[in-house]
């Protein structure tokens, strides 16, 4: 490779690094995490899943008959959608396909929301999570538990695996009333996870004619530069098709209206909705409304159990009814194959419940379309849920790995900036970016093991409690660190904290709740017992830390000319940099 | 140590040309590319393919408009293919 372009791979590959690595660095984190997202609930609530789901046979017509208590139901389109766990689903209603029920309905809503004046009902329900209210006047949108048969307050029943999960693509800062073609917080993390591609091009270009004697060279015992720079490199290279992947399929599950916008615009005439339901499973027909009864009664729940049963290693995702109590009333049900049955597939059911007949099937682990497989590729291989609990800790070690080689990264890049030649201005920017850099990346583990503490005291911990309990310990983590200006008393400090705080997540389980490893194991409830052990895995890495610094700082002190000696013989280039 | 600067742009202003032609110039290119791959094969597969071969096409070809000698002919090349790419576009 010729020196220019090197050296190009080499300043692209910088800049790029260096403008996303802190906030590269609290996706990994908290992605990471978001893979025990049900299992962090679980833990939260002191309620395994297994129990929850098994208490929970899903009563579509209690559902049904709640909402007929205050809507008149005939002629509307319900949309389920019904998530991979928990006992919950999320359900909208649209207003009505009659249009006398149609008319009565909105006057009644209007007399309501005069009753209730502005601000009152219908504002809240706008802050529900995504999907909007369609078809206007009173449809409503909303979670229900069938655990509990009620609808679920979305902020009541918040867990900080929902937290770490929305944390990861940056749905917090949705706040910031800047919009860039999305919320805020969803731009940015699109635009991070494309220059992070970009990054992780450059890099492996950076690294190509050294790659195979690179990945081989790792010299834990020389300067503390060689150090950070052969684990960035190698690591890097170990983990680059896992990050590639992450790079790809986050901009796609978070930004991909930068690509489906345009194309519906040039390909599909504007019509993003067609494009849309060939991307994704959907479904937009519309059914003729009669204006004539259904003759026949309708059992929701009876039919959802057949569905259920007419497709094993399948799973129900969504379920629409269309027409609800006309002559021409359509049920649609759309199904995954389960990974370990079919890796890709969709199948779909639709039924007229006039003369109970099945108008079109497709069989979920037979079906598979090319779209299909991208989208099983994009989804399975992000989400890591192809191969049970193994796996998403394998995914899990990864995405650590790579906070790893986000940090070496920037310490790389204020160490090889660090030296005589360079101004002492611009040395002084530098080290406060990394100082700064640091103190949010490295407290991210002793917040999270904060919070999880305090869940163990907090009575019904809503969403703002978890946002005072994580976000407040990390500013004011955060504020004492880049105060202290010291990276080596970050490093320490933080690594310290994580080991008493991490190592007091299973044991205040223990004490508080009684749920100590050996009882969590024998009762099965291994969602609970996985995260206790996950804290206890990462206090201990955080103390194996901790014990090798200290280790290195007296074998230093021992043999300080030995250093001085190899670093005598090293080029002449790195002589004068200072350890 | 870091890259040779002997190598990089100097003038803030040929860098901010090579960000917004490699950004804005490779967008079009990849967009423009897939689009008419669209008349030849299925919309739907070429649009999902487009997942991924789409943001690695752009990335790279951000790259280029640093890697070139001339961002300026970059611009030229990129505008060029996107009018090729959009022929039948315009031709329709």
């Amino acid at each position: 490779m010729d020196n220019r372009k090197y050296n190009i791979y080499f300043h692209t590959h910088t800049v790029s690094g260096i403008l996303i690595c802190v906030v590269l660095f609290v996706m990994f984190f908290a992605g990471s995490f978001a893979f025990f997202r049900e299992e962090l609930a679980a833990w939260q609530n002191n309620a395994p899943a297994a129990a929850t789901h098994a208490a929970a046979p899903a009563n579509y017509n209690r559902l049904l008959d709640s909402l007929g208590r205050h809507h008149q139901l005939r002629g509307r389109n319900f949309e389920f959608f019904l998530p991979q766990s928990g006992t919950a689903t999320y359900v909208t209603m649209s207003a009505s396909n009659d249009s006398i029920v149609k008319r009565q309905a909105a006057a009644q809503a209007k007399a309501k929301a005069k009753l209730k004046g502005p601000g009152g009902d219908g504002e809240k329900r706008k802050r529900g999570r995504g999907r909007g209210r369609r078809g206007g006047e009173d449809g409503v949108a909303f979670s229900y538990d069938f655990a509990r048969q009620q609808a679920v307050d979305y902020e009541q029943s918040y867990s900080i695996g929902e937290f770490l999960y929305r944390l990861h693509f940056l749905a917090p800062l949705n706040v910031v009333p800047i919009f860039l073609g999305g919320p805020f917080g969803y731009t940015l993390a699109g635009l991070v996870s494309f220059l992070f591609l970009f990054a992780l091009i450059t890099g492996l270009l950076l690294h190509w004619d050294k790659m195979v004697s690179n990945f081989f060279t790792f010299r834990p015992w020389s300067k503390w530069k060689t150090v950070w720079t052969d684990l960035h490199t190698a690591l890097g290279v170990i983990q680059f098709p896992f990050q590639l992947l992450f790079a790809i399929t986050g901009i796609v599950l978070i930004l991909n209206s930068v690509l489906l916008a345009p194309i519906a615009k040039f390909a599909y005439k504007g019509d993003a909705d067609k494009l849309r339901s060939e991307l994704y499973a959907g479904d937009t027909t519309t059914y003729a409304y009669t204006y004539t009864p259904l003759a026949t009664a309708f059992d929701l729940s009876g039919f959802m159990q057949q569905a259920n049963r007419r497709w094993p290693n399948s799973r129900l995702t969504q379920v629409f009814i269309r027409n609800y109590q006309d002559a021409n009333m359509h049920v649609v049900v759309l199904a995954t194959p389960q990974a370990a049955t079919s890796f890709a597939g969709s199948g779909k059911l639709v039924y007229r419940v006039r003369d109970q007949r099945v108008l079109e099937e497709q069989v979920p682990t037979v079906h598979s379309s090319y779209v299909d497989k991208v989208r099983a590729v994009v989804y399975h291989l992000h989400f890591g849920d192809f191969g049970g609990r193994a796996l998403r800790v394998m995914y899990f070690v990864l995405g650590l790995l790579g906070c790893v080689v986000m940090v070496s990264g920037i310490l790389i890049w204020l160490v090889a900036r660090d030296k005589p030649a360079t101004p002492a201005r611009e040395r002084k920017f530098n080290f406060w970016t990394a100082n700064v850099f640091l103190a949010i990346c490295l407290s991210m583990l002793p917040v999270t093991a904060i919070t999880m503490l305090a869940l163990l005291f907090l009575k019904h911990p809503t969403q703002a409690d978890i946002y005072h309990w994580y976000f407040y310990p990390w500013l004011a983590l955060g504020v004492y660190f880049v105060a202290r200006k010291d990276l080596a008393v970050t490093n320490k400090q933080t690594l310290w904290l994580s080991v008493v705080l991490c190592l007091l997540v299973p044991v205040l389980n223990g004490v508080v709740r009684g749920n100590w490893f050996w009882r969590t194991y024998a009762a099965g409830q291994f969602d609970i017992l996985l995260v206790d052990l996950l804290f206890l895995t990462l206090a201990l890495a955080s103390g194996l830390g901790l014990l090798k610094m200290s280790r290195r700082a007296q074998a230093a002190q021992l043999v300080g000319g030995a250093d001085a000696q190899r670093a005598g013989a090293a080029p002449r280039a790195e002589h004068y940099q200072p350890v | 140590m870091p890259a040779n600067p002997k190598y990089l742009t100097k003038s803030p202003w040929l860098r901010l040309v090579k960000i917004l032609v490699g950004f804005g110039g490779g967008y079009a290119v990849m967009l423009s590319l897939h689009l008419l791959l669209m008349r030849v094969f299925p919309p739907q597969n070429v649009a999902a393919t487009a997942f991924i071969t789409g943001y690695v096409l752009w990335a790279l070809l951000l790259l280029w408009a640093f890697v070139a000698r001339s961002v300026w002919r970059v611009g030229a090349a990129y505008l060029a293919l996107t009018l090729l790419f959009s022929l039948p576009h315009f031709l329709a």
